[in-house]
């Protein structure tokens, strides 16, 4: 039997974007985070209030952040795509433009949803015990669906957009950057911060995912998570609709 | 020149086709021909011809403005991914997946959905057929030109092709990888394979085509068989130049000042190319010239009919018109 498309062409990213080098950059940096700030800002949350874990405040927040690494290979897919002639190659085949973006779209989300589970894993070992409900591991599921298509959107209209790989390169560091330490992924949004960086967090699609996915993990969630989700996927909708508009509209589409 | 196109059951079928990118300038000019079953038929023209606009209206990639085509009894821009099922395409610029030989291999055959199996078999078959062995776990992005030009091709081969297009595939290569590259293909050619092949160069439109389009500024300007082309251009000879000296600009402009269109000047080459009906003459007044400017003849040599000759005297008269 004959598989579909869609998934022949996941099956394909997946294959050509699983090598050791976007393996580490994709695990390795945010279990680097989960190490290294998490033992080493441990020491000032317990001094501050010893009932709390900042290992256990961070790991979600890291699951969260799964979803912007799973964008990154998204736009990445489609610039590498791009530039080594795989693009036009693919158009030539039996697919049609709209299966090639959603392929993308797919794998960036299972790379979120896999990152997400091996950041889990990862939290597992180094707190001990973890427990999440149903109704919780759900919603950690769910965020991170969206939350990856949100930024697979973003960085496949950034990707349609540039022009060169250096433009491109350094528009997703400093994506990566802003959107990482302007959420509530390593710290809560607090009063104490200068109003320019907490209107920052709060235009952060970023937060909302790591919000979402805390009180799942915590097993704390409220009516507000299920507004914060609405919200979420408005957004995302409207970057889709962007990203595969221009996407459509750009040299990139042949069309 | 009229065109041909009352072959019967035609694998490719091109009508009265113009594409614009701009809205006003057009690539393609009304550009009409048919392609048969088991031909291999050549798109030869300079660069900026129109023969990649071509190609990309042929395998779908882009929608022509004006005009009809049909692939295989299909229409690209209905059946786009049922035509592509059943064609291959060589692209001219590089085009592979980052992995192995092996892997790229692999991964094509699994997108056009061949079977595990019979995918193994084909890999191995045309890895050994076209001599890639010794290189079948290097990274693609690792090998020689010809290397990679040869796993382009064979790549295509993975699935079940009617039409294969190659757009330029030759560029960069060396003669000899060149006449391998195309001795490949010939092998499938005999298989009964279909092959749209687009080159500036002569000697392999020659060497592969049984037909061949001469194509200029989105215009057919010639086309028949390679045979018939070289009759129809008979007598004329093409006298071939190249000059050392400070002053070989002043004799190059000289020369094309006496011959007009009908001599061609390789810019980047340093040479130039006179077509002409009387050879004694015209050589007498290429020395002149010589003489004249003071230029050293480093190589002259006068040629008998080759495609060369039909291709510039085609794209010459064009020219004067």
């Amino acid at each position: 039997m004959e598989l579909p498309n869609l998934v022949r062409l996941v099956y394909r990213n997946i294959k050509v974007n699983t090598d050791y080098g976007t393996l580490i950059i994709l695990i390795g940096l945010p279990a680097a985070y989960l190490v290294f700030f998490g033992f080493g800002f441990q020491s000032f949350a317990s001094a501050g209030s010893p009932a709390h874990s900042y290992l256990a405040f961070l790991a979600p927040g890291v699951m969260a952040f799964q979803t912007v690494m799973a964008g990154t290979v998204g736009g990445s897919m489609l610039w590498a795509d791009r530039r080594w002639g795989m693009l036009a190659q693919l158009l030539v085949g039996p697919f049609t433009r709209l299966q090639y973006l959603l392929g993308i779209m797919l794998t960036s989300v299972m790379f979120g949803l896999a990152g997400a589970a091996v950041m889990l894993v990862g939290a597992y070992l180094l707190i001990g015990s973890i427990s999440i409900g149903f109704l919780g591991g759900l919603t950690i599921i769910a965020a991170i669906l969206v939350g990856s298509i949100f930024f697979g959107s973003l960085m496949l209209l950034i990707s349609a957009l540039v022009k060169s790989n250096n433009a491109y390169n350094s528009i997703q560091v400093l994506i990566i950057f802003v959107v990482n330490f302007a959420s509530t992924v390593f710290y809560p949004l607090s009063s104490g911060l200068p109003i320019e960086l907490r209107a920052l967090f709060v235009i952060n699609p970023l937060t909302y995912i790591a919000n979402i996915v805390r009180d799942g993990y915590a097993g704390t969630l409220v009516a507000g998570d299920a507004y914060q989700m609405v919200g979420l996927i408005v957004v995302t909708v409207v970057f889709l609709f962007l990203a595969v508009r221009s996407y459509m509209r750009s040299g990139v589409s042949f069309s | 020149m009229a065109a041909i196109t009352n072959s019967p059951n035609p694998v490719i079928k091109v009508e009265g086709l113009r594409h614009t990118y701009d809205g006003k300038n057009y690539a393609l000019k009304g550009v009409s021909f048919d392609v048969r079953k088991g031909e291999v038929f050549g798109l030869l023209g300079k660069n900026g011809a129109g023969k990649s606009t071509l190609i990309k209206v042929l395998t779908t990639l882009i929608r022509a403005s004006e005009g009809s085509v049909s692939i295989l009894g299909m229409d690209p821009v209905q059946e786009g991914p049922k035509i592509r099922r059943k064609i291959g395409v060589v692209q001219q610029d590089e085009t592979f997946d980052f992995t192995t030989v092996q892997g790229n291999f692999d991964i094509y055959g699994m997108l056009w959905g061949v079977p595990r199996a019979e995918r193994a078999r084909r890999r191995d078959e045309l890895i050994k057929k076209f001599g890639l062995e010794d290189v079948r776990k290097k990274r693609s992005f690792d090998l020689s030109g010809g290397q990679k030009r040869r796993v382009q091709v064979a790549r295509e081969m993975m699935h079940d092709v009617d039409v294969l297009f190659l757009d330029e595939p030759t560029v960069g290569l060396d003669v000899i990888m060149r006449r391998q590259l195309l001795d490949f293909v010939r092998q499938d050619v005999a298989n009964g394979l279909t092959v749209v092949f687009t080159t500036h160069n002569l000697e392999e439109a020659d060497y592969l085509c049984d037909r061949v389009a001469v194509i200029d500024s989105g215009r057919i300007l010639a086309m028949d068989t390679v045979d018939n082309l070289k009759t129809l251009y008979r007598g004329k000879k093409t006298i071939e130049i190249t000059v050392d000296s400070p002053t070989a600009e002043t004799f190059y402009h000289r020369l094309g000042r006496e011959f007009g269109a009908e001599a061609t000047v390789k810019q980047g080459e340093g040479s130039a190319l006179v077509l002409t009906d009387n050879p004694k003459e015209a050589l007498a007044s290429i020395l002149n010239i010589a003489r004249e400017t003071g230029a050293q003849i480093e190589w002259l040599n006068v040629r008998k009919d080759t495609l060369e000759d039909v291709f510039i005297d085609s794209v010459s008269k064009q020219g004067t018109e």
